[in-house]
């Protein structure tokens, strides 16, 4: 089930998302239901991470039912009478297609990047020649826990010294603390990244293509079922 | 970014560290606290305001152009690699405030405080349009013709003029401007303070 991620680079994954958000823009409303599939068929392809992320989320299905909702009875004239409400059959149809719309761009938003991992977002940060912004990636995931425990070692400091009884003052001690405290973290990264030899600006070895041979294929297939798709009658 | 120093990039991952934590953490508090409608309103403003603090605070101790940029991506992309998922609302609002923030402190000169209310400015002024931008991108066209109905039938049913409801937006946006002054301000007066407290200042 997840072979396509084996196969595909960081490169392949960001050119899905940029296919997916022009042919939002450029497709008719009618064809959007086709692209939605392509779209949830990429994702389960993909591993399916994204997809079950997205259709577990409670926002998502508010944004969608409510547009369903609410465009009947704001779009349109009103043809249709319900019990004691006035729908419009127009609003109706308006109101299906720009929920399609919006659930396909929040699937192609979360099966493109949430399904790259933090090492090939590194590999494609080196690939571009930002490698120093990779690195910076990485520091700031592991400085997670280093953190949490800042920020509760300057919150109990403070409680038990009676620091809440004035909050402005308590706020201000508690926010220097914990940059302080995180740039001072930092430092010791900074010693043991120099101590490595490690350099941002330079190039590193061995550099993974972003767009390998597979990449390259996926890409003209997403071009042509996208020409296919804007051009067909 | 080219002639960045091992530090500035850990810096860099620091503040972006500190605004993706503010994100998770107080970002999962409000969205319990408030109803997901009035996220814009009420979880932005507040997330748009700590994010710009943390990050002009990020710019005093790498005053290099790029610098906020740089935070707001990495801010960015911890928020893409978290638990919940993939949002495209919160990654598109950290990048184009961080952004904004750039813009405002694209300049030789050094940054001054002013420089730092407009950056905040801008940042937070974002959250009043984001909500919209987003909307229009992700439903299309007929959204906007939605929100004038709404606007319309809103204003008829609580016995307003429309131009009341035009004033009632006028004054959520000068709130933002607002927030987003002081949150420049506070940036400035606490980089300082900090860097008191490291011995850098």
């Amino acid at each position: 089930m997840t072979r396509l991620r084996f196969r595909l680079n960081a490169g392949s994954y960001l050119a899905f998302l940029l296919w997916g958000l022009l042919l939002v823009a450029l497709l008719p409303a009618g064809r959007l239901g086709l692209l939605l599939t392509l779209v949830v068929a990429f994702s389960w392809l993909g591993g399916g991470a994204g997809l079950r992320q997205v259709l577990a989320n409670r926002r998502f299905w508010l944004f969608v039912l409510s547009t369903l909702a609410i465009a009947p009875f704001v779009l349109g004239e009103a043809d249709v009478r319900w019990g004691i409400l006035r729908l419009s059959r127009t609003g109706l149809e308006a109101g299906l297609w720009m929920a399609l719309r919006a659930a396909t761009l929040m699937l192609a938003f979360s099966a493109s990047l949430g399904a790259l991992s933090v090492a090939q977002m590194i590999r494609l940060f080196d690939g571009l020649g930002l490698r120093g912004l990779g690195f910076a990636l990485g520091v700031a995931l592991n400085l997670g826990p280093v953190l949490r425990d800042t920020v509760e070692a300057a919150y109990h400091t403070l409680r038990l010294r009676g620091g809440l009884r004035r909050p402005v003052q308590a706020a201000r001690l508690f926010l220097v603390t914990v940059i302080a405290n995180g740039l001072r973290y930092g430092d010791d990264v900074v010693q043991a990244a120099s101590a490595r030899a490690f350099d941002p600006a330079a190039r590193p070895a061995r550099v993974t293509p972003i767009l390998g041979r597979a990449d390259k294929l996926f890409i003209a297939g997403l071009a042509a079922v996208g020409v296919g798709l804007v051009l067909a009658p | 970014m080219k002639s960045y120093t091992v530090r500035d990039w850990v810096y860099v991952a620091v503040f972006g560290a500190l605004w993706g934590a503010l994100e998770l953490t107080l970002g999962a508090y409000l969205h319990v606290l408030f109803p997901p409608l009035a996220d814009t309103f009420f979880t932005g403003l507040i997330l748009a305001g700590a994010g710009a603090v943390v990050a002009l605070v990020g710019r005093t101790f790498v005053p290099r152009p790029g610098a906020v940029l740089g935070i707001g991506i990495v801010t960015a992309l911890l928020k893409v690699l978290s638990l919940g998922g993939v949002k495209i609302g919160p990654v598109v609002a950290i990048l184009a405030e961080a952004a904004l923030m750039e813009l405002a402190l694209l300049s030789k000169a050094s940054p001054t405080r002013w420089r730092y209310v407009l950056a905040g400015i801008l940042a937070v002024s974002w959250n009043f349009f984001h909500k919209f931008i987003m909307m229009r991108l992700l439903y299309g066209q007929g959204i906007t013709e939605v929100y004038v109905k709404m606007i319309q039938d809103g204003s008829q049913t609580l016995g307003m003029d429309v131009t009341q409801a035009v004033a009632v937006i006028g004054v959520l946006f000068l709130f933002r401007v607002a927030v987003g002054a002081v949150g420049g301000w506070l940036a400035w007066d606490l980089g300082r303070l900090v860097a008191r407290r490291l011995a850098r200042a």
